[in-house]
């Protein structure tokens, strides 16, 4: 299951992202209007989470960061605007992806993955003497580190979108019609932060890796 | 695999969970509040996205501008800076060659005045040697006069006495009474 959503994940970073993008800057102006306007914002908003997180060397891994946080942001957000329950289907829901633990374990693990692809490919097999700073006493917690961090990441987003998907539901089914409606709003904004706060340790993870011991 | 399969089977007993289908219970499936709050959304989110994607794009065009104006600005510095050397380096031209022909004159001058100079010594040397010339020959005859001074004198001195000294007196008185009586 985890398999599937990962390799999900990376298609959609792929072709998703690019084909929207080709589609939005046919004709790149020098001003830009419209489409490209917002597509250029997007892009400068994820450039400076990267760039803010990561340092100098922040180029490569914006795609990744970026497909981390549009994936999670509009997997949020359509979970949480579309009226998906019109469809039944015998065995499950439709709800937004990450309601699901799958998902996020599949995304916490592609950011453990990625962390470990930079440091390794930066510094070598030195990148496991960062175990040992600065004291060889810390080991135990710095390899603890490597567990708990993607649980972490994937338990927090997992925990926020289904959280605030029952919560709207519980309150749906108890007053159906003006209540769940500042605790929908809330669930956007949060799902929204949720998204930039996970792009954001995912960029701060690579970056740390990155740093290594100069 | 298994249990898809069991559902479309089951797929005669509609509407029963367990199957594909559409939920037409409004209130359960929550439309009205999603409508409200897309449309809420859309309402301020739009105004919202414009300001800023407004401002970005006034921001690129206010920086292209000022670009633009940095670059004209720094064109006709360079221009400018351009005709000023040009002017110089013909001014510089010119010094030059008036430099040149200054020389020359200057040469030219220093030549003549040393001519000149050299001219009025040979004239010096002349005279100088014309003047030396004529003192020698003066003294010579000064000499020369002396000398037959002193023989005529030697002569006088030997052979005068009291008679020739009585006859060359008297002669001397005839002329002179001769002289007196032509100029009488």
């Amino acid at each position: 299951m985890i398999l599937d959503y990962i390799l999900s994940v990376y298609v959609h970073s792929k072709c998703i992202h690019s084909k929207c993008i080709c589609i939005a800057v046919r004709n790149p102006q020098t001003i830009p209007t419209g489409g490209q306007n917002f597509f250029e914002y997007v892009l400068e908003f994820i450039r400076d989470v990267s760039k803010t997180q990561i340092g100098e060397e922040y180029g490569p891994w914006v795609p990744f960061i970026g497909t981390m946080f549009l994936f999670i942001f509009v997997s949020n957000w359509s979970g949480a605007l579309l009226p998906w329950k019109i469809i039944q289907l015998p065995h499950g829901e439709l709800a937004a992806p990450t309601n699901d633990i799958n998902t996020t374990v599949a995304l916490a693990l592609l950011t453990s993955v990625a962390y470990f692809y930079a440091g390794l490919t930066k510094n070598g097999l030195s990148y496991f003497g960062k175990y040992i700073q600065p004291t060889p006493i810390l080991l135990p917690i710095n390899i603890l580190e490597d567990f708990t961090k993607p649980l972490s990441l994937s338990f927090r987003l997992f925990g926020n979108i289904l959280a605030d998907e029952l919560v709207v539901v519980v309150l749906v089914s108890l007053v159906p019609s003006v209540v769940p409606i500042p605790v929908m709003f809330l669930g956007l904004f949060t799902s929204g932060i949720q998204a930039l706060i996970f792009a954001t340790l995912a960029a701060a993870y690579i970056g740390e890796s990155m740093e290594g011991h100069h | 695999m298994k249990n898809v399969t069991d559902s479309f089977v089951s797929l005669g007993h509609w509407p029963s969970a367990g199957s594909f289908g559409f939920n037409t219970d409004i209130l359960a499936t929550n439309l009205i509040n999603l409508s409200v709050v897309l449309g809420v959304l859309i309402f301020f989110g739009k105004g919202v996205l414009s300001d800023l994607l407004d401002n970005r794009k006034q921001r690129i065009l206010n920086t292209i501008r000022n670009s633009e104006e940095l670059r004209e600005g720094a064109i006709e510095q360079l221009e400018k800076a351009r005709a000023r050397l040009r002017k110089i380096e013909i001014e510089a031209d010119e010094f030059r060659v008036n430099g040149y022909s200054e020389i020359e004159r200057e040469k030219l001058n220093l030549i003549d005045s040393t001519y000149k100079t050299l001219e009025q010594l040979e004239n010096y040397k002349n005279e100088t040697i014309n003047f030396e010339q004529q003192k020698a020959s003066n003294q010579v005859r000064q000499r020369v006069f002396q000398q037959a001074l002193q023989g005529a004198l030697g002569t006088l001195n030997s052979c005068l006495n009291n008679e020739l000294h009585l006859r060359t007196i008297s002669a001397n008185i005839g002329i002179l009474a001769a002289m007196k009586q032509i100029t009488d």
